[in-house]
This record gives C-alpha cells, structure tokens and sequence, in this order.
C-alpha cells in the first residue's frame, strides 16, 4: 500500500468525513490533505532537502496529523512530542537530532494559510518516516528510525488481519510520542476511519473520560492494557457505554489474562486482541486473538503469531538457536525492523544486524515458543514497562546522580502480581549539600528530589518512593546488589 | 460516618505516604502521591472498606486535591 496516496484518496472521495477528533476540534479529510499539502510545500521552501528530521510539539492538536503528514510529503521525517516533555529533554532530543526546525500546533496554523502547492518529492520506502525517542540506559534518549518501508510493512499486515471497514472510529489513548499512536493513527487513516483522541485531560479526570468515550462511537479500542484496566473500574464501562466497539488491540505491555476476561464478559460481540513488538520493529510484530479457549488454556497469555514475512528466533546466551520451547532471547528478523538509532552507530551496531539478508533486532526480551506462539517473560536488563511506557532504569539513576544532592542512586520497579506497578529510588545523599537543610524530614527531601527530577524527565518516569540510605549493599563481585535491595525494601 | 481517621489511614495506606495523615494540605496530584491509577485503587477501597460507592464516572480531581478534601467529600457522599 502507498500510504500517503491512499489517504489523499481519502482527501478526494470522502473529503467532508472527520480524520481526527478530539476535544481541540476536528478535522476532515478534505482539511487533513489540503493543510499537509500546504506544510509540505512550505518546508520544501524553508530547508534544504537533507531529510533532516522536523521535531512535531504538541498533544493532541489536529494539526499534528496536519504536520506528521506535511513533514513527509516534504521527504523530512518527523520527531513527535508531547507537551507534557520537560523542556530540558526536548532540548537534549533536538540537539542529538541535529533538528533545525520545531512545529507546534499554533505555528502549523499560521503556515498552512499560506497555500503553498505541495512538492513533488515525498519522502521514498529506504527513507525514514518517523523517529521515536525512547529512555536510553545512559539517561541520554535514543531515536528509534523507522523507513516509510518499516511502516508500510506493519500497516499492511494489520490491515490485512483485521480487515477494518470502511470509515471505523479508532479510540487514540497513547500520546503521539509513544509509537503505540502509530497503530490508532495510521489504520484511521488508511481505511478513512476517524482518530478519536482523548487528552491527558480527560485521562486525568475520569469523569470527563467516561463522557468522552460514552460519545465516541469508537469501533477499534487501541490502548494500553493499563489503560483498559483502569476503565473497567467502572461499572458501566461496557457494551452499554460503548455499543459500537468490535475490537480491542492491545499493545505496549503485557496483558494479564483477568483484563481479558472481564473484557469479553462486558463486550461480548468484541473480539480481544494481543499484540506484541518493540519500538524498533514498528509497533507490532505478534498477535493473536484472545478468546475463551485460550484464555482457558494458558494461565499466562502468548503474544501470538509473528507476521507472516517476519522470523522470530529465539537465541540463547551464546547466540545460537534454542530448542523448541526453551527460552532465550527474542530476536525479530524482518521487513519491519528498524534500520538503527539516530546518529548512534554505537548503539546500533550493538543490537541490529543482518540476518539472511534481512534487518535483525535483538530485543532484550526473554521469550519461548510453544504450541506456534510466542510467550514473552520479561526482560534481559534493566528496562521495565511502566503502563506501557518503556523505561530504562540507568535513564532515571543518572539523571538522579546528577544532582549536586545525591551520590548514589539505583531504581527498581515495585511489582505488584508481577507486574511494574511504580518506581522506587535508593539514594545516597551528599552531605555537603545536605547543610542548608539538615532538619528537612525523608519525605520532604523525597519531594525535593522528586521536583528536580521533574526537569528533566517526563512524569511517568518519576519514581514514586525514596529510599535514603547511607551506603548499598554489595554482591561478591562487588557491584550494587539489586537484588538485596529490592528483597530488603520492597 | 466515616471517620476521617478511618479515611485518612486509608489514604496512607494506598499512597504508601504517612505525611497524608499529618499534613491535611498537602497537594496529592502536584507531588504524585496520587495519579489516576492510585486514584482508582481509593475508588475501590472505599467501597469494598467503607461501602461508599464512587463512581469513575462522577470523580472530579479537584474535589480529591487534598487529604481535608478527601475527607469532606467522601463525608458529603454519606450525609
């Protein structure tokens, strides 16, 4: 499919019906094509044609998919983010991309007045489309490249398995940093369906939240399973609320099986589906869906089939293929897998590389396969999945040891049930820094903490707990004993 | 009645933060202490703990902004 003639398409033959919706306004096919038109031209005027990549801030504006569009029909991939970003980060993330030029919502609708024609070079398959920035070990964020080929690759696979009809309604919960979005946004758009966007607003409020899905008419439910769990909380959260919904897709974190459960008893003419890919291959390379007898038959939900084009191995320490239904490391080969990290061979080189002629991914996801379907367990390292949100902890420990009041610092997720239900600091103070304050109380200086840290990531990575302690303790190799910390504490 | 003992040792225990019960002040959602997902587990323990039935739906942030307020407000929904 060529995404970008298929909904121009859209632009011609139903130019009236609404793209996007969302509390900010709508917008109709006919604006979506005519404004990303304009954009285009506009940037072909302004910069070199370098494919330098164009940073896209806003939330859930409509004329973010105005800009996303704009950017590559100017052959120039776009950066999303959201506002919520501390601007710090957003400054570290445009000084790694090299990126010339930010858009947010209110310059797009100044630009796109100028009506300029549309320029004839779009961006090519090999070329990137999108970067998405993800937390880095280092604290320093990586972009994820994905090639116009990359998304072609997960949109048609999607496109063929779920077989959407014609002008569906696709529930956006993920802000569009967060490559889950790809998945609500561009099947909208392909099969002239309309974005039904909530805001962090109305997700911060659920009153707004049940009025706004209660008015949706959303046919495909595109969240994190998080999310979902914290609708069903209420009573009314089911076919009576949303009578029109057929699918929920799940993605971004593992799905535990009562969610399903409760899913299928409130929408019983909804099918659940389970889906499973790192950023790096584009969203989603896994899936299945989640019925009765599958439910019945594993207590731990599989992730499902790879597409069709895609390899999935699973790898032992040593790099070599385990047997059938042993675990190991899941390695993605396929069509769909990234081409690398912006500007960061280093990082690329480590865990991207060619496989029979194809892209390879080694994820650090532990995983088997057993009866055809993959199961993931969890992780190699330490990244955690917070509400679908893919954290490193060395991102957070960094940022924290780079305050003048900390020493030491190690995060560990607080499970509850196996899952990451927040975050927890053990730190060190400096005491230098500590005599202007010496009668501050733990929790004051856990706040105080918690505010420096706030300017420099992104809430969803602030710990929830500190920990103040005078030294950690240490395994017999001598590094920090995480584990010994986290028995002890948590 | 509830008492806003009963509801402020809950509070403390969900959060995880004893100063809710000392500072009745404090801004719950501007320092973290609640988010949305904290806030639906209260939903939830006030029902099954003190029978009071809050629906997501009717919940407004605002009147849940601090320890007094959770208070006053899960007293309201009683009288």
């Amino acid at each position: 499919m060529d995404i970008l003639k298929q909904i121009d398409l859209w632009g011609q033959i139903a130019p009236d019906r609404p793209a996007h919706i969302s509390e900010h306004g709508a917008l109709t096919y006919g604006e979506l094509c005519r404004q990303s038109d304009s954009l285009a031209g506009q940037l072909a005027q302004w910069l070199p044609d370098d494919g330098a990549p164009v940073i896209v801030l806003g939330h859930k504006q409509p004329e973010m998919l105005v800009a996303f569009l704009g950017c590559v029909k100017a052959a120039h991939p776009y950066i999303p983010l959201d506002t919520a970003l501390p601007a710090q980060r957003i400054a570290r993330i445009s000084d790694t991309a090299g990126v010339r030029l930010v858009l947010t919502p209110e310059h797009i609708a100044e630009i796109v007045k100028l009506s300029r024609p549309a320029p004839t070079r779009r961006v090519t398959p090999l070329e990137p489309y999108y970067i998405i920035f993800t937390s880095g070990s280092t604290g320093e964020p990586k972009g994820v490249v994905i090639t116009l080929a990359c998304l072609t690759s997960f949109v048609d696979w999607m496109v063929n398995e779920q077989r959407f009809k014609e002008g569906e309604i696709f529930l956006n919960q993920a802000p569009f940093s967060f490559d889950l979005s790809v998945m609500d946004l561009y099947l909208a758009l392909v099969t002239g369906g309309t974005l039904f966007s909530l805001t962090a607003r109305q997700i911060a409020s659920p009153k707004h939240l049940y009025q706004a899905l209660a008015t949706s008419g959303v046919t495909t439910w595109v969240s994190t399973p998080s999310f979902a769990q914290m609708c069903l909380v209420e009573k009314s959260f089911s076919a009576v609320m949303l009578p029109q919904v057929q699918r929920f897709l799940f993605c971004g974190e593992t799905l535990p099986p009562e969610i399903a459960a409760q899913l299928l008893d409130r929408f019983p003419t909804a099918q659940v589906w389970n889906t499973y890919g790192p950023t790096e291959a584009t969203v989603a390379t896994t899936s299945i869906q989640i019925d009765r007898t599958i439910l019945n038959r594993y207590s731990m939900l599989p992730v499902g089939h790879s597409k069709p084009d895609v390899q999935i191995l699973i790898l032992d320490q040593s790099g070599q293929t385990v047997k059938p239904s042993e675990q190991g490391e899941i390695v993605i080969v396929g069509p769909n897998v990234s081409p690398g990290y912006l500007k960061r061979p280093d990082l690329t080189q480590r865990v991207f590389f060619d496989y029979q002629g194809e892209r390879a991914y080694h994820t650090g996801d532990i995983g088997y396969v057993q009866d055809d379907l993959l199961f993931f367990q969890g992780r190699a390292d330490n990244q955690v999945k917070l509400h679908g949100y893919r954290i490193e902890l060395g991102d957070i420990e960094s940022h924290l040891c780079g305050l003048v009041q900390v020493r030491g610092a190690v995060v560990l997720p607080i499970l509850k049930q196996d899952k990451v239900e927040a975050l927890a600091a053990f730190v060190i103070l400096n005491e230098e820094a500590l005599n202007g304050s010496p009668d501050d109380s733990d929790f004051e200086r856990s706040l105080a903490l918690r505010n420096r840290l706030a300017d420099h990531l992104p809430s969803y990575m602030l710990p929830r707990k500190f920990y103040f302690l005078t030294t950690f303790p240490l395994t017999i190799n001598g590094k920090i004993d995480r584990r010994q910390l986290a028995e002890t504490w948590l | 009645m509830p008492t806003k003992e009963k509801v402020l040792a809950m509070l403390a225990q969900i959060t995880e933060v004893s100063q809710v019960k000392q500072d009745l002040d404090l801004q719950l959602y501007e320092t973290g202490i609640l988010d949305s997902l904290k806030t639906v587990e209260l939903i939830v323990a006030f029902s099954e703990q003190l029978g009071i039935d809050i629906s997501p739906a009717e919940f407004e942030r605002e009147e849940w902004a601090t320890p007094r307020a959770i208070v006053a407000a899960l007293q309201r929904k009683v009288s």
